[in-house]
This record gives structure tokens, C-alpha cells and sequence, in this order.
């Protein structure tokens, strides 16, 4: 196989691979620029890809069928998360693990006892934009690709402009920037914030139902393997921004696209050492942003802080 | 001052909240019992639903706490006593160790480089081993402490995935270089006798002295020691400390030191006791339970070791779980999960009072 043809397939995979990131990443910022400091993204996502599989195993329909599901169940998953931390303002790390190890518990339970595990699903046929997609090389990367990574960079927009061109996209901001403040003005801490935990959610279920039924086509216990810990890694990359987001998204994508590549093209590379790749390009970025200042980061002013309007601070 | 108008009554009226300045810790004490109990209702909700009928599942409780199955019990709380002693440390300094699984698959690591080199004399080669292991969890874990007061990276995130980074290192050995010749499967040559944890008498297994040790070392380094009086002195105002001259830096890196290296004994009282080999799941499931163990127990040593020892039985009663009832392992962590959200829960109850006005 020659260099071109490597630097194709490669590139025309890395798409499948950058949006689960992309979407994790994006219902994360939604959530955090509330002020709700959400690690829960590993969890949900796990929620996703087993709903989403399960759909599809019982009852075959399209795979959209299955991807609503899949942001169906992790939104009513992130409820649970939203009353902990909203509701009963308990720590937002604590709830955070805890929501994760519960989801990756509940899932391997549900999975097994359904016995879902490595069932084959159809998966999504890819759109093919003609006559677009008959352009060489071009064609391949951009425009032969499954309709959500088409989806995705609408949802970017939607998200965008909803965020940062809406009243509510405003008020979710002021509640996560200064809470009292916000209250004061009568905008309601704790309904923003449940919101955009949910909503958020959604997009992490649908990122996590990418992965099982259009990406992967099976179901795994535990099958999403560390993707949402670097979602959370990528939304601080990000400084909280969604295009930063989406472009953090694409370097994975290419990073993780790389692994099954570099063996098909038979460079022999010991394979478990290339497994840990995004792993340690998730701490080299990490590294990266520590090291620049933190001028024009967008983190919210109220990360991580429970609002009680009657507590004095 | 003009006392605002009482708003009119509607409907159901309006749920407020007070917070409370104190309450006795009687009371606190009901309300985290009464959380807890709650938790471990829906526990065995879940589990009703998945097959278990809540009288099987006393009688498989009752059947792990007999003579014969208790001595199981205490070889799976040494391990966890040690990782539940790691978390509680590192908490004390607000350092979140999530790297717990990472840190005791480089102490079984560390420990079974020793045996498969044939380091050292017979007499002494455990204490060897025990010793490489806490120096191999000491070493992950201080990778992240560095990586945190250099750049300033997250270490919630950065020990969560060293852990996948320290399993795929695993794996490379135990399919690779340590690979034993005779079976085939992943895992190393089994460990000589000498090389493992036997019994010292009455079913007891000597891992569980390596635990009842760290519980009192534990206790010296955060009661007694000077280390021990700076981490108080730094977790209730860092930057006081700093300006009084308490070596903030280095009392950090021990405490951060000390965390890994029970992670890393954890590892090495697994292989050496319950597996006599490297394993490819010796470290599986414990990070969680760290946190639990930790939290429950308020990082207190010796509380540790009791709650280390009840989620021994949970572990135990997992283990039977799955061999008679195909319920997988994971159930234990989610039935952890529930425990901690609900005596966090309880937190809120114990600081606010929730008042119905009308």
C-alpha cells in the first residue's frame, strides 16, 4: 500500500472517529456554561450506545429510531445527575463519578442480562453527495461520509446559535457566570441549569449511540473506553468554546483513526502501545494548555459552585 | 427595615430552604443512616428486578458471612482497605487519585518484575516485592502530582487516564515479553511459593497484615507525624500555609507519594495472594471503591478498615453473584455508586432545613 492511499483511508475514517468527541465534547459545554461542572460525559455516553443498540436489536427499524433513543435515555439518565447537583447541591465531582461508575454498573448489567453483548447491528449506509462525491480524493474525504457527521456540523451551528444569539442561550450563560446575579434578575438558577444538563445530555446519549450502532455496530460492556474522560479534557482544551471544540474533536478523530490504519497498512508496531495513543495525546494537549496563559478562556466565572440563594457568602 | 409583604397563598404554597447552623451529630448520624439504608433499599430493588429475590439474596449474604467463607472475605479486604487508605490520603490534600487501578497495576508490575528476574535472596524476596510495588504506585501516581504543580493539568482527568494507559501496558506484557510459555493465555509464570502471601494460621491470610500495617502507618503520618500536621495545616488554608513557611510542595508530594504507594501494596497483595500471577484483571473495579471507601469513612484509618471490610463482603457476595446467577460484576460498582449518592445526599438534609410555607 502506498503513502497516498494510507493518507486517504485515513483521513476519509477520521470523520467516524471525531464525532463522538465533537458531540460529548459540545453537550458538556452546554452543561458547564450553566456552571455544573459535569464529568458524567464517560457515563452517559455508555447509556447511549447501550440504548441505541438495544433499540436496534429489538426492534429493527432505522438507525435514527435507534440514535433517538440513545439521547432519549441519557437525557433521562442525566436527570439523576441534575437533581444531585442542582437540587441537592452535593459535591460536583462526587456526583459526577458517581453517575459514571453507576451508568458503567447499570449498563453491563442491562446489557448482559438482555443478552445484548456483540450482537451485529446494520449500522447507517454512507450519503453519498453526487455528483460531489465522484471528485478524486476530495470526494472520499468530504462528501462519502454517514449522514450524522453531515448532522453534527448543524447541530455546532444550532448549538452556536442558540449559546450565544438567544435570550435563553443568555441566560444559561448568566446563570453559570454569576448565579446570584442572575437570580437577582429573576432568571431561575436551578430550571437553567437542569436544562442545559439535559439538553446537553442528549447530545453525549447521541454521541454514545453514534458509537454502537453507527461506528462500532455491536454492543461491548464498557465499550466506550475512555472517550468521555477525553471529551472533558477536550472541553478545557476548548476554553468552553464550541468551534475549538469541533476542531479538538477532528485532531482525535485523526489520532484514534490512526490505530487500525498503521496495522492494516502492516507497519508493525507493538499494538497495545499503540492503543494507549489517545490516551497520551489527551495529557500532551492537556500539558499544552497548562502551559499557555489563561487569558480569553471562556470558563464559566461559577464552575463547579452550588447556588443557595440563602446561603451568605 | 420594611419587612416584605407575605405572599399570597397559592395553591400548594412554596417549598424554601433554611440553612441550618448546626445539628447534633445524633442527628446527623439519622440522617446518613437513614440515607444509606435508602441507597441499599434501591439496591435491592434493582437487583430484585434483575433476578435476585431479596430472600436469595440474604441467604447468599448469610451463606459469605459463615466460618468457612470468612477467611475470602478478609484476603478481598486487604486490597481494599489499602486502596481505601490511597483515595483518603490524596484527599486530604484535595488531590483527587482516580488512578487508583493504574497504580496497583504498576505495583503488580514492579512486584512481579522481581520474581521473573529472580531479584534478590529467597528469605527476603516478598518484602522485596512489597517494597518494588509501593515504589511502582508511588512512581504513577507522583507522574500526575508532577504533571499538576508544573502545568497545572487536571488531575481528576490525567490519573483517570493513565489507568487506561498503565491496562494497555499490561496487556502488552502479559501478551508479550511475561507471556506464559505453558499455557498461552495472558498471564505471567506463576509465582514460586515463596513469592506469595500464604496463611498465618486461623484462615487469615497474611495480605490482610500489609493492610492492618498501612492502617496504622496511615494513622501515624495523619495524626502524629509532621507531614501529617502540615496537611491539616494545608487543606484549611493553602495559602496560609505557604505564608507561614509550611513546605507545602513537600508535604504534597509525600502525602501524594503515599497515596500511590498503597495503591501499589493493593496490587501487589492481589497477585501475590488471590492470583499467585500477573493477571490481566487483578486491578478491575477498585477505583471506585477507593472513592467509596474514602468517602464513607470520612478519611479516617481506622474507619477505613471497617468500611474496607463491609465492601469485602459486597465484593464477595458480586463474586458469588456471577458464578451462580450470571449477574456481572459491574453490579457491585453500580450498588457503590448508589451508596455514595445517597450519604451525599444526606449532606443536604443535615445543612438545610426544608421549609413548606403556604
Amino acid at each position: 500500500m502506498n503513502l497516498v492511499d494510507f493518507l486517504i483511508n485515513w483521513i476519509a475514517n477520521a470523520p467516524v472517529t471525531a464525532v463522538p468527541y465533537a458531540l460529548a465534547a459540545l453537550g458538556l459545554i452546554v452543561a458547564e456554561r450553566s456552571g455544573v461542572l459535569n464529568l458524567t460525559a464517560e457515563g452517559l455516553m455508555l447509556v447511549g450506545a447501550l440504548a441505541g443498540a438495544g433499540t436496534s436489536l429489538l426492534f429493527v427499524g432505522h438507525p435514527a429510531v435507534a440514535l433517538l433513543a440513545a439521547m432519549v435515555a441519557a437525557s433521562v439518565v442525566s436527570l439523576l445527575f441534575a437533581v444531585l447537583v442542582v437540587v441537592l447541591r452535593i459535591n460536583q465531582v462526587i456526583a459526577g463519578l458517581s453517575v459514571v461508575f453507576f451508568c458503567q454498573g447499570l449498563t453491563g448489567l442491562i446489557g448482559t442480562l438482555a443478552k445484548w453483548q456483540n450482537k451485529q447491528l446494520s449500522g447507517l449506509v454512507p450519503l453519498k453527495i453526487w455528483p460531489l462525491s465522484e471528485i478524486p480524493v476530495i470526494g472520499r474525504i468530504f462528501f462519502m461520509q454517514d449522514p450524522v457527521v453531515y448532522l453534527t456540523i448543524l447541530i455546532f451551528i444550532a448549538v452556536n446559535f442558540l449559546l450565544f444569539r438567544t435570550m435563553l442561550g443568555l441566560r444559561i450563560r448568566a446563570v453559570g457566570e454569576n448565579p446570584a446575579a442572575a437570580d437577582a434578575a429573576g432568571v431561575s438558577v436551578a430550571l437553567h441549569r437542569i436544562l442545559a444538563i439535559v439538553a446537553g445530555s442528549s447530545l453525549i446519549g447521541l454521541a454514545g449511540g453514534y458509537i454502537s450502532v453507527v461506528s462500532v455496530k455491536l454492543w461491548v460492556t464498557g465499550m466506550t473506553g475512555g472517550r468521555g474522560w477525553i471529551a472533558v479534557a477536550l472541553v478545557v482544551f476548548a476554553r468552553w468554546a464550541p468551534w475549538p471544540a469541533l476542531a479538538g474533536a477532528l485532531l482525535f478523530g485523526c489520532i484514534e483513526a490512526l490505530i487500525p490504519h498503521v496495522a492494516a497498512a502492516g507497519i508493525r508496531v507493538p499494538q497495545y502501545l499503540m492503543l494507549m495513543l489517545p490516551y497520551l495525546a489527551t495529557i500532551a494537549v492537556m500539558i499544552w494548555v497548562g502551559a499557555k496563559d489563561h487569558r480569553g478562556s471562556q470558563e464559566p466565572g461559577a464552575l463547579g459552585q452550588p447556588h443557595v440563594r440563602e446561603e451568605r457568602r | 427595615m420594611i419587612s416584605p409583604a407575605p405572599s399570597a397563598s397559592r395553591g400548594l404554597g412554596r417549598v424554601t430552604l433554611d440553612v441550618r447552623q448546626d445539628l447534633s451529630p445524633w442527628k446527623q448520624a439519622a440522617f446518613v443512616g437513614a440515607s444509606l439504608i435508602f441507597g441499599l433499599a434501591i439496591s435491592i430493588v434493582i437487583l430484585a428486578v434483575a433476578g435476585i429475590p431479596p430472600l436469595t439474596l440474604a441467604s447468599e449474604l448469610a451463606g459469605v458471612l459463615t466460618a468457612e467463607n470468612l477467611s475470602g472475605v478478609l484476603v478481598q479486604a486487604a486490597p481494599l482497605i489499602l486502596v481505601g487508605l490511597g483515595a483518603s490520603l490524596a484527599f486530604r490534600i484535595g488531590f483527587w487519585n482516580l488512578g487508583i487501578e493504574g497504580q496497583m497495576i504498576f505495583g503488580g508490575i514492579f512486584a512481579a518484575a522481581i520474581s521473573i528476574y529472580d531479584i534478590g535472596p529467597q528469605a527476603t524476596r516478598l518484602v522485596l516485592m512489597g517494597s518494588a510495588a509501593a515504589l511502582g504506585g508511588a512512581l504513577w501516581v507522583l507522574l500526575v502530582a508532577f504533571l499538576k504543580t508544573r502545568f497545572r493539568v487536571n488531575e481528576i482527568i490525567a490519573t483517570l487516564l493513565l489507568n487506561y494507559v498503565a491496562m494497555y501496558f499490561l496487556f502488552h506484557l502479559l501478551y508479550g515479553a511475561w507471556q506464559d510459555a505453558k499455557t498461552a493465555f495472558p498471564q505471567s509464570t506463576p509465582f514460586r511459593p515463596f513469592e506469595r502471601l500464604g496463611d498465618i494460621g486461623y484462615g487469615v491470610n497474611s495480605g490482610l497484615l500489609i493492610a492492618i500495617a498501612g492502617v496504622l502507618a496511615a494513622g501515624w503520618l495523619i495524626h502524629l507525624s509532621r507531614i501529617g500536621f502540615y496537611t491539616r495545616f494545608i487543606s484549611a488554608n493553602p495559602r496560609m500555609a505557604k505564608i507561614v513557611g509550611v513546605p507545602v510542595q513537600t508535604a504534597t508530594i509525600w502525602i501524594i507519594a503515599a497515596s500511590g504507594a498503597c495503591s501499589g501494596l493493593a496490587g501487589f497483595v492481589n497477585v501475590a495472594s488471590q492470583e499467585g500471577r500477573l493477571t490481566q484483571s487483578y486491578a478491575n473495579g477498585y477505583v471506585f471503591s477507593g472513592v467509596l471507601i474514602a468517602f464513607l469513612s470520612r478519611n479516617d484509618p481506622i474507619v477505613i478498615a471497617i468500611v474496607g471490610f463491609l465492601i469485602a463482603v459486597l465484593f464477595i457476595t458480586g463474586q458469588t453473584l456471577q458464578v451462580f446467577y450470571q449477574i456481572p460484576f459491574t453490579m457491585v460498582q453500580m450498588i457503590e455508586a448508589i451508596i455514595v449518592m445517597a450519604v451525599a445526599s444526606s449532606e443536604f438534609l443535615i445543612r438545610h432545613r426544608i421549609r413548606w410555607l403556604r
